[in-house]
């Protein structure tokens, strides 16, 4: 049988003591209920807890002296004259607002935040949209270019070909028919395209380079400068090559402006 | 124990808002608990009442700071307690701490009949309240509340803890040690039948 330690007598002690106060005796431990019962079978534990509780009994020391009903008010009266008066707190302007109020311009707040989302969302796209465009269209002038200039070349050179004054009546070699037939099949898919872009200059100008094309593709190994000559007249290939040269230059700038949008949407971003 | 509790509160809020009349209503409440701490830990009537009226003055100054879900009662048991204190510390730096008599431990035991009346019971209890005092004395200030709370004002465990600041385990072994240097002090007084 185990036996009641000090500390469980003393607990037993006190606990038995508010089972005492409380008369349903509610408060009452299991343990404390089994030390009880411990206690009626074991003599020693019983024997120790008498002696702790005669020397507790006997500690109880003197009686506190009675204070009359009027202490308490005597009491405030000795340290009523020497306490300050508690100033409300003002309570800021926002505290005073209804919490419905707090509730709403959260929401406020919530949509703003969300449709400024949507708008710089929306600015986003549209920028990165005008940018593709804008890379494409940049593409489509730089392979133009290139083809004006392939086609400049071909014409500078026939043109040459007819003003040799040396060779008025020989028979001229065209080594221009393989790179026109290569400049012919380019051109008919820009014309095309431009004729979608509604475009009339250009337009033009690719019609009557095409016309330039099929003649000296098709024309005769053994051409003589004559003929060229006449090509040339019958075709109107100086005015061609003017206005090839105008549409590069104006090509050119259209490729300019194109390459400083894009990099301006760039830096937006 | 709940209404009290909300009527404190409602006491306080009052104070807080201007209303000084209102903490009269909280010292008459209190006051009388407040005395009988204050008494125990003192062991002298008039350091008791000076303790009451500190500790109520020290309340209202702090209560701007209390704790609205604290209670009212345990929060000026506190203060109460930490006056006492230093009221009893104040006491015996003048020297003036009023113990009955010295006692010897060594001294032979008192075979004394514990139910005897007449002048041996007058002496047996002398003897018995100086040695408590002795005892009370040696216990540390946690144990000296703990006990003071738990014997003579009947507080719960809970109660103790929250005055004392600590965990309600930590206030039982308080109460412990102190009921152990009263039985050293008091035990060579009984002897058996």
């Amino acid at each position: 049988m185990k036996h009641l330690n000090e500390e469980e007598l003393v607990e037993l002690y006190y606990e038995s003591r508010d089972a005492q106060a409380d008369e349903q005796g509610s408060n009452l431990h299991m343990n404390h209920v089994l030390a009880e019962k411990h206690m009626q079978q074991c003599e020693a534990c019983a024997t120790a807890y008498d002696g702790l509780a005669r020397v507790l009994a006997s500690a109880e020391g003197e009686p506190v002296p009675e204070r009359g009903a009027e202490y308490g008010a005597q009491v405030w009266q000795a340290i009523r004259s020497s306490l300050p008066v508690y100033e409300p707190k003002r309570r800021h302007i926002w505290a005073m607002w209804p919490r419905w109020a707090y509730a709403m311009a959260g929401i406020l707040l919530l949509a703003g935040t969300f449709y400024a989302g949507k708008i710089w969302e929306r600015t986003h796209t549209t920028t990165v949209a005008q940018n593709a465009r804008q890379g494409r269209e940049r593409v489509v002038l730089f392979v133009l270019d290139g083809h004006l200039d392939r086609s400049e070349r071909l014409l500078v050179q026939l043109s040459h070909a007819a003003d040799d004054p040396g060779a008025k009546s020989e028979t001229v070699s065209l080594p221009l028919q393989s790179e026109a037939r290569q400049l012919l099949a380019d051109n008919r898919l820009y014309r095309q395209s431009v004729a979608q872009a509604k475009d009339p200059l250009l337009a033009g100008a690719l019609d009557h380079l095409e016309r330039v094309l099929v003649e000296v593709a098709n024309s005769p190994d053994d051409l003589s400068t004559a003929d060229v000559e006449q090509m040339e007249k019958e075709l109107n290939t100086d005015g061609l090559l003017f206005e090839i040269r105008v549409l590069r230059a104006r090509v050119a700038d259209q490729a300019k402006e194109r390459s400083g949008a894009i990099d301006r949407g760039r830096t937006t971003l | 124990m709940r209404n009290m509790g909300n009527a404190d509160q409602e006491l306080i809020r009052r104070v807080l808002a201007g209303e000084k009349d209102a903490y009269g209503l909280l010292v008459s409440a209190h006051s009388e608990a407040v005395f009988r701490v204050a008494y125990r830990i003192t062991e002298n009537e008039a350091d008791a009442d000076e303790v009451v009226q500190e500790t109520f003055l020290r309340g209202y100054r702090a209560l701007d700071r209390f704790d609205s879900r604290a209670n009212f009662k345990t929060w000026i048991y506190r203060i109460g307690v930490n006056c006492a204190l230093d009221a009893r510390k104040a006491r015996q730096k003048a020297g003036a701490v009023a113990i009955a008599e010295e006692f010897e431990e060594e001294q032979v035991a008192v075979q004394l009949a514990d139910r005897e009346a007449g002048p041996e019971r007058i002496l047996l209890d002398r003897e018995i309240e100086g040695r408590r005092r002795k005892a009370m004395e040696r216990m540390t200030e946690s144990e000296r509340t703990a006990f003071v709370l738990r014997h003579m004002e009947g507080s719960s465990m809970e109660e103790i803890a929250a005055v004392l600041g600590v965990e309600p385990n930590t206030a039982k072994q308080a109460v412990f040690r102190a009921v152990q240097k009263l039985r050293r002090s008091l035990a060579p007084l009984w002897v058996k039948a």
